[in-house]
């Protein structure tokens, strides 16, 4: 029964994660430009739940469309800073500007809303449901259907409408989609508005069980980053098994141990990953035509 | 004007050292002291930074980590076992040492994304001892009660000495990596960022090469550390939070990435700007932020960068070219024996079971159709790729599975079909690369760069940018590059291609004379007409077979050799 419980909760803190994973696997297609804000972007949509509530009097569920869109915006913003001017720069630089919008986020936030850590509202009631004998959040169970329609939205999106084959063209090949007549620069922005929509949902899913902190950030790109790494780099559904394993694992140690022992032998596991398979585990190391 | 101009830059540097010392000295209060005091720590932490990030080009997110274990050795030695300073400094810059070597041994080897997440990772997890292990660090809150400096039975009090200790060992720090980033190590660690492929193959060991850089960056932000607990008197896991790496980072893109002086003036402009914008209180960070964004949009190479745009550093006066030492190779015999060479990727034979030998100073050609492995029968014979099986004896040992570098330096050297010379740097530069893994410094590897390129007649390109050249000009200076090393063996890489025929007919007679010398040449081309009279004899590989071996007049009358190229219903 522990272990249903278990697997419920961990499956929900999973779909959470996919949801960031899968903003920065989008963005990283498109643009093969590592998106280091998107942690401080998902702290950044909890506290706009948590700073929207008090003026919103609608449950969690009516706001994240108002979260989404803020977020879509934001994104935007931050391609036209921090990506657009460095598009022909080597990757490093964009690597470095999103830390500079991650700084500038967190302490934005810190200055805004204070350091403590902050509650969004529950999507429904934030009551329990019981279902023979097994007693599961609500919000749990929200967490996974929103974030597996939302991932299930970006599945249809990508693979049956026409915006979805110009982004699919753009993450491909910029050129050739740029010849073919796509928009490349629109399908970009779009991109950074989908990811960025993406991490401000799970912030808002996050925030009301796990409390969100100003400096959070840290550790969801990182979580976000290992669930790209397991998953395959530049891998969509990979990005979203990565992001399930590592919930289950942080839940499972976590309830035998500690968290934070479950957050260190998450690292040191990504560590040894990294040791014995350089390029990931299913990457494909690139090969320079001499 | 040339002259007062080029003398501006160390005129600045000297008057800029002069101003801060007489404000340190005449005008600044215990306040502004101690300001003065933390922009010291933070200049020494960005110096290494400098080695790492800077040179060597390595993103490393563990350096605020380095920092923090320098901090928390001086701390709990400090504050729990009553150790003096003389005990505590050298601990201090030896623990981050070694956890960089632990560490760097295997996540230097990781591509440029993955080692900035991989050091993150680090750095998270210290942190994380460090919070959860409150009987030795005290936990969240940290070790009161640090003693200060002791030097030779001298407590240095706060204000004035404090400062002055923490800026010598600025000045110390900073002379130290300024000689590196100058010498022979700098030079290796700029080749090694910008192309590892090329460095490799000029026989840089790149993976040393990396950690030496890590290493001695952990040395210089454990040596900040140590400072920064005796100037606060109290370590907390602050000290290890992202934040210190954040400034890091800040300091050094804000002052150019790469300079000493860029990590000084970034220091000190970054920790006194909150202190000029008082209104900001906690929210300095935010500035932060957007001067790093300001600077990585506008100012890529930072406050040094246009520093250098206002008064350009003084050209050097270029060496006088002296021919290297010839190296000895072990006796008579063939320069290369290849038998059963092979090499699939993913289920095709790029190279299938190829046998051939090369003598010395003779040039032969290896041609055939696109895509019959003769690329591949290069990367593997100069250690690119790896063979499946099959053996390789260059001058004798047997170096299949070698590293690139390892058989570079046992005699051969390679240009890439793509070219790898860095735009940025001037041909001199480019060329004395090839040097850095043979000669004791800069000077001799200079002198010698300086040797190959008039050998080719392009002695007098040696000062302008490898970026500015046309394609012809480029593949003299790769040919210097190579040919700098005085090789045994020479393999190229379609070097004709895109030449006129008076550029062609001038390569041939390099070729010819390279090979005068000993040296063996293979050469990959397409131009026939290039080719075969300039090859004593001609290798037709297809589809990863050796089809023809023999004198380049009996290639064109060759029936399978036809067939390859025309296909094979007209043979």
């Amino acid at each position: 029964m522990i272990i249903l419980q278990l697997l419920v909760n961990g499956v929900a803190l999973g779909a959470a994660y996919a949801l960031v994973a899968l903003g920065f696997v989008l963005v990283l297609n498109a643009t093969s430009a590592v998106n280091f804000a998107q942690g401080d972007l998902v702290m950044a949509g909890g506290l706009l739940a948590v700073a929207a509530a008090p003026l919103l009097p609608l449950p969690g569920v009516l706001l994240l469309p108002v979260v989404m869109a803020l977020m879509a915006g934001l994104g935007v913003l931050l391609a036209l800073a921090a990506y657009m001017p460095l598009r022909r720069r080597p990757p490093v630089s964009v690597f470095i500007s999103t830390i500079a919008v991650g700084i500038i986020l967190q302490n934005g936030a810190s200055v805004l809303f204070g350091p403590e850590p902050r509650a969004a509202p529950p999507l429904f009631s934030g009551g329990s449901l019981s279902l023979g004998g097994l007693v599961v959040a609500e919000q749990s169970l929200a967490i996974i259907a929103v974030a597996g329609l939302l991932i299930a939205a970006q599945g249809w999106l990508f693979a049956r409408t026409q915006l979805g084959r110009r982004l699919r063209a753009t993450a491909q090949d910029p050129e050739m989609a740029r010849a073919c007549g796509v928009p490349v620069t629109a399908m970009i922005l779009a991109t950074f508005a989908l990811g960025t929509a993406y991490a401000g949902v799970a912030g808002l899913l996050l925030a009301n069980q796990f409390f969100v902190a100003p400096t959070a950030g840290g550790d969801l790109i990182l979580k976000a980053y290992i669930a790209v790494t397991i998953g395959g780099w530049g891998s969509v559904p990979g990005a979203v098994a990565g992001a399930l394993v590592i919930a289950l694992f942080e839940v499972g140690v976590s309830s035998v141990l500690s968290y934070p022992v479950a957050l260190g032998a998450l690292y040191v596991t990504l560590l040894l990953i990294l040791v014995a398979r350089p390029q990931g585990l299913f990457g494909e190391a690139a090969r320079r035509r001499a | 004007m040339r002259d007062l101009r080029s003398l501006g830059q160390p005129l600045l540097l000297a008057s800029g050292a002069l101003a801060l010392t007489s404000y340190a000295l005449l005008y600044a209060s215990p306040y502004e002291l101690r300001v003065l005091t933390v922009a010291g720590v933070y200049a020494l932490a960005v110096t290494g930074f400098q080695i790492v990030f800077g040179l060597a080009g390595a993103l490393s997110l563990a350096h605020g980590a380095f920092f923090g274990l320098g901090a928390y050795a001086t701390g709990i030695l400090g504050s729990r076992y009553g150790l003096g300073f003389a005990a505590t400094f050298p601990l201090s810059l030896l623990l981050p040492l070694v956890v960089a070597l632990l560490v760097g041994l295997p996540v230097l080897r990781l591509e440029s994304h993955y080692f900035a997440l991989a050091t993150l990772g680090v750095a998270q997890v210290v942190l994380l001892l460090a919070v959860n292990l409150p009987d030795l660090t005290g936990g969240a809150n940290g070790l009161p009660g640090v003693p200060g400096v002791v030097l030779f039975g001298w407590a240095v009090p706060r204000g004035l000495p404090l400062a002055a200790l923490v800026w010598g060992m600025v000045a110390f720090g900073g002379l130290l990596a300024w000689r590196v980033a100058r010498g022979r190590l700098g030079r290796a660690l700029v080749l090694v960022r910008d192309d590892p492929l090329a460095a490799a193959a000029l026989g840089l060991d790149v993976g040393r090469l990396r950690l030496a850089a890590f290493a001695l960056s952990a040395v210089f932000a454990g040596a900040a550390g140590a400072l920064s607990v005796h100037t606060q008197r109290v370590v907390s896991p602050e000290v290890l939070e992202f934040p210190v790496m954040v400034s890091v980072l800040t300091m050094a893109v804000v002052g150019g990435r790469g300079r000493v002086a860029g990590a000084i003036l970034g220091a000190l402009l970054l920790i006194h700007l909150p202190e000029w914008f008082r209104a900001l209180e906690r929210s300095y960070l935010i500035v932060y932020g957007v001067a790093l964004l300001a600077a990585v949009i506008a100012a890529p190479q930072g406050l040094t960068g246009l520093l250098d745009r206002l008064l350009p550093p003084r050209d050097r006066a270029p060496p006088r070219p002296v021919p290297p030492a010839e190296p000895a190779r072990s006796g008579p015999g063939p320069a290369l024996v290849v038998r059963g060479l092979a090499k699939s990727f993913g289920g095709v034979r790029a190279v299938d079971g190829v046998s051939f030998a090369l003598e010395p100073g003779a040039i032969t050609g290896l041609i055939g159709p696109n895509g019959s492995g003769k690329t591949t029968v290069i990367n593997l014979l100069s250690g690119l790729e790896r063979p499946d099986a099959g053996t390789v004896e260059l001058f004798g040992t047997e170096t299949a599975g070698w590293r690139p570098d390892r058989i570079a330096r046992a005699g051969l050297a390679r240009t890439f079909q793509s070219g790898a010379l860095p735009d940025g740097a001037t041909v001199l530069e480019a060329v004395a690369a090839a040097r850095l893994a043979e000669d004791p410094g800069l000077v001799p590897a200079e002198a010698h760069a300086l040797w190959a390129l008039e050998r080719l007649g392009a002695g007098g390109l040696a000062g302008r940018l490898c970026g500015d050249l046309p394609a012809a000009l480029r593949r003299r200076v790769e040919l210097a590059r190579a040919l700098a090393r005085r090789p045994g063996l020479l393999l190229l890489d379609e070097p004709a291609a895109g030449l006129t025929d008076a550029e062609k007919a001038d390569l041939a007679g390099h070729l010819r004379a390279a090979a005068a010398e000993g040296t063996a040449v293979l050469v990959v081309e397409h131009d026939m007409g290039f080719l075969l009279p300039l090859a004593g004899r001609v290798l037709c590989l297809d589809q990863g077979r050796l089809l023809y071996e023999g004198p380049p007049e009996g290639v064109r009358r060759d029936p399978a050799v036809v067939a390859a190229y025309l296909g094979e219903g007209t043979a």
